[in-house]
């Protein structure tokens, strides 16, 4: 129900998020393709927001922008900066988490999974989640569990060339999808 | 809607010590954290981005069915004192308390609910109940946050839980706590024992204003600190045994000086009843530690029984906000400790003296 981030500088989508560092504080942006290019955010020499002081930005010139793997569509003018990469969903730098004790947005938890459950140990009683599951994401959980379990009955019926059993088990998983494609996952009561 | 006037004239029960049996446990609190998924927590969205995420999760708020005619504000409509009023009343956080803009506090008419939105995480649920109640507060909890649920699209995974802005809250988002009140304890000094073996059971003991306060008037707070890889069900049944068992050793402290040092306790007592009843100049500590002592003589039957509820709504009406509020102004420490004192010598203006019953042959005899 909420809408998806917005560029800084005009209505669109915005699909290129990045933090600029200059001197000890950091500025967010979010822009669209189009921006993107025109502020030649995606040619690290060029860019340069405009609230930000130029001088201090050139002496900081070697921590320019570092856009995310996989989101920009012409990333190879950047510099890669090892160990320092941002969060798709909202910009985050994972060694903010350590100045803020804080993460940026719930997808932080999927980019930085492995990064924050070595800081989890010793924090809580375990590092897997006992207790209420939202309802509907329980059936959809279940669902796909299903699911996984009868794709790879499917693999396994197929390497031992059992075509018969195969097919059976094809059935089933479309007969599965058909149904929970009937009624939402969240209205719909187990049956 | 509820005004903040309303709000103010009519203290929760919670706050007044209604429960029969709150001398030692005063409340219960369960607060749960929630967050909407793939949009910015709070802490690091943009001011936009923050008003916006508020205009969706304050309707869901405001339309469940117990925050029927509630109290909802935007915490940039408040007043610096008003925001202050609010935390001393435990109703927001004081990191709550610093936001504007953005950020609001819906509260039910009963002051059993209230929801912060846009604090450190989207939502903050929290319920309080007088007395040692953690179950029933968290099934009040549990159901607005079953009928949130269907509303929006809570971030949620199956390994980590409700996700948080802050990894220390992941799993159930779960926070249980309750406000203590061990003057037997500290007296008799064993107070730093028991601090230290809760702690070592995994729970945090704090003072009265949460995270990072001083323990005033014998009050404190005790909390789960994990809230990842156990049930809720099993984080409120264990800080209930706990909690139980202090309560136990607290009665007994209590019991244990009044047999051994009668005339030392009767003194305390009795001076901190002298010290409110005619002081004229107080500041906020020492006001709250008489409080405590003279909320201690009530329960061992030196005042009148509703004496304990005079206690709890003082320890709130003497806080610098309150004072404020109720003066109508900004006031300097200097005036707020003389307004102190007349609050509380009009207050206690018809408490008797106490009645020290449990010294059986007094020397001066």
């Amino acid at each position: 129900m909420l809408t998806a981030m917005q560029c800084d500088h005009c209505d669109s989508k915005a699909t290129v998020f990045f933090t600029q560092i200059i001197g000890s504080s950091s500025k967010k942006s979010s822009l669209c393709e189009k921006c993107a290019s025109e502020k030649g955010v995606t040619d690290p020499e060029g860019f340069v927001s405009d609230d930000v002081d130029l001088s201090s930005a050139l002496e900081q010139a070697a921590s320019m922008p570092h856009i995310p793997e996989g989101l920009a569509t012409s990333t190879q003018a950047v510099t890669k900066e090892p160990g320092n990469h941002l969060c798709p969903g909202c910009g985050f730098a994972f060694d903010d988490l350590k100045k803020t004790g804080r993460l940026g947005c719930s997808q932080c938890y999927q980019f930085f999974r492995e990064e924050i459950k070595l800081n989890l140990e010793g924090m809580h009683k375990d590092t897997c989640h006992v207790g209420r599951v939202p309802a509907g994401m329980l059936e959809a959980f279940q669902y796909q569990q299903k699911l996984e379990k009868l794709e790879q009955k499917k693999a396994a019926a197929i390497a031992a060339e059992d075509y018969e059993k195969a097919g059976a088990l094809h059935e089933e998983i479309e007969k599965l999808s058909a149904e929970s494609q009937e009624g939402s996952p969240t209205t719909n009561t187990e049956p | 809607m509820m005004r903040f006037s309303t709000l103010l004239k009519h203290p929760a029960d919670w706050m007044i010590g209604a429960d029969s049996d709150s001398a030692v446990v005063l409340t219960s609190r369960i607060r749960l954290a929630r967050n909407v998924r793939d949009t910015p927590f709070p802490g690091w969205a943009r001011k936009s981005e923050r008003i916006d995420i508020l205009s969706k999760l304050r309707p869901a708020i405001e339309d469940l069915s117990e925050m029927k005619n509630a109290f909802s504000h935007s915490l940039g409509e408040l007043t610096s004192v008003q925001k202050q009023v609010l935390v001393e009343r435990h109703l927001i956080s004081r990191e709550q308390a610093a936001r504007s803009e953005g950020s609001a506090v819906v509260v039910n008419r009963a002051q059993t609910l209230s929801v912060m939105i846009n604090e450190e995480d989207h939502l903050r649920l929290q319920s309080i109940r007088s007395g040692l109640h953690l179950q029933e507060a968290y099934e009040l909890i549990a159901n607005v946050d079953e009928q949130l649920e269907k509303e929006l699209p809570y971030a949620f995974d199956h390994e980590l839980g409700y996700m948080t802005a802050c990894p220390t809250n992941l799993g159930t988002g779960l926070r249980a706590s309750a406000m203590l009140h061990l003057p037997g304890l500290v007296i008799s000094d064993h107070i730093s024992q028991v601090i230290q073996a809760v702690g070592k059971l995994g729970l945090a003991v704090r003072g009265i204003f949460g995270e990072g306060t001083e323990s005033l008037g014998h009050l404190f707070q005790i909390s789960n600190q994990s809230t990842l890889g156990e049930s809720e069900k099993t984080i409120i049944s264990r800080l209930e045994r706990v909690i139980r068992k202090i309560r136990d050793h607290e009665r007994n402290a209590r019991l244990k000086l009044v047999e051994d040092d009668p005339q030392m306790i009767a003194d305390k007592i009795a001076r901190a009843y002298g010290l409110l009843k005619y002081a004229y100049v107080i500041d906020s500590k020492e006001a709250l530690n008489h409080i405590s002592l003279v909320r201690l003589g009530a329960d061992m039957g030196c005042f009148p029984q509703e004496t304990l509820q005079l206690c709890d709504s003082l320890l709130m009406d003497i806080e610098p906000a309150h004072l404020q509020h109720h003066a109508k102004r900004k006031l300097t420490p200097e005036e707020r400790d003389t307004l102190r004192s007349e609050i509380m010598r009009s207050r206690l203006q018809n408490l008797p003296s106490p009645i020290i019953s449990f010294i059986k042959n007094p020397n001066t005899d």
